[in-house]
């Protein structure tokens, strides 16, 4: 049995959070969203990620510290992204929007304002004063060993000595990613609600048509 | 450039970019107060008023922003 040590993610982990990032959102498939609704090259998206990283801004996906580490004998097994909604002030999609606002060239800011009124069909809110999980990946070598549910009930236990008023975490899942939907129902999140955009023309800038929010009641 | 200025230029940009010839902009407004204001089109109406006004934010003028009030104090800051 492979023994894990959870940690908090440092600087010297961006380059594993950075591809944590870009794997999760392609959610198992080859698109990547950034890439596509702001028509630049994976390698830029990489670059401008790590900048955001390297702010040090707390409360969103794009945070170092929102992401607890899983390793084993010094090799970086897998990252998840968590944090509490709201919790320094802001909310964490409008974080994320200030943060690549400031970094991402004006002509892709733009290129995005033609599919806005497709891409925000399938927003979804966070839930103010709740947990969320929001980035998962494990390296390929340690999958099937319920790595993701032990890192979730750690960060729960955590999340807990700050605000043990807090009884629910949510997820954001695209629909086609079964694997992942799977492994949160193992750890015990149910499907809350669905989102559909049938214009079919969403497939060209994200991963499926189809969002998920799971919700884990925490006792 | 007034602060009433501002408000008037803002409101364009306002109604064009949440698509909505209604609103109206108040200081105290955030995104709760205004239908589709997502994050993308929050990217859209921070890009917007950088354009039409010619200025650049600062990162932290951008995080520390909360309301449509403190838009138009650092917009004022910022063209004066």
């Amino acid at each position: 049995m492979t023994d894990f040590i959870f940690r908090k993610a440092c600087l010297d982990d961006i380059p594993f959070l950075t591809e944590t990032i870009i794997q999760a959102e392609k959610s198992g498939t080859e698109i990547l969203s950034y890439k596509e609704i702001f028509g630049l090259q994976e390698l830029e998206i990489r670059n401008i990620i790590k900048d955001i990283l390297l702010e040090e801004i707390d409360g969103c996906e794009l945070s170092v510290s929102s992401f607890l580490i899983a390793e084993s004998n010094g090799v970086t097994a897998g990252a998840i992204a968590s944090w509490i909604e709201g919790h320094f002030g802001s909310s964490s999609s409008f974080l994320k929007a200030n943060l690549l606002s400031y970094y991402l060239p004006k002509s892709s800011i733009e290129k995005a304002s033609g599919i806005n009124h497709i891409i925000n069909e399938l927003n979804i809110d966070h839930l103010k004063d709740s947990f969320q999980l929001g980035l998962v990946y494990i390296s390929n070598v340690f999958r099937g060993m319920n790595l993701v549910s032990k890192m979730i009930n750690h960060q729960i236990t955590e999340f807990k000595l700050i605000r043990p008023e807090i009884n629910e975490m949510y997820v954001q899942v695209f629909g086609n990613n079964i694997p992942a939907i799977k492994t949160y129902q193992k750890s015990n999140f149910e499907i809350i609600l669905k989102k559909e955009v049938s214009n079919k023309e969403i497939l060209n800038y994200l991963p499926c048509n189809e969002k998920l929010l799971m919700k884990k009641n925490i006792i | 450039m007034e602060r009433e200025e501002i408000i008037t230029k803002l409101t364009v940009i306002f109604r064009t970019v949440f698509n909505n010839q209604s609103i109206v902009i108040s200081n105290e407004m955030t995104a709760n107060d205004v239908e589709n204001w997502d994050s993308l089109t929050h990217m859209l109406l921070i890009n917007e008023v950088e354009n039409s006004f010619s200025i650049k934010f600062k990162l932290k003028d951008l995080l520390n922003m909360k309301n449509v009030g403190e838009l138009i104090d650092i917009i004022k800051t910022k063209i004066s």
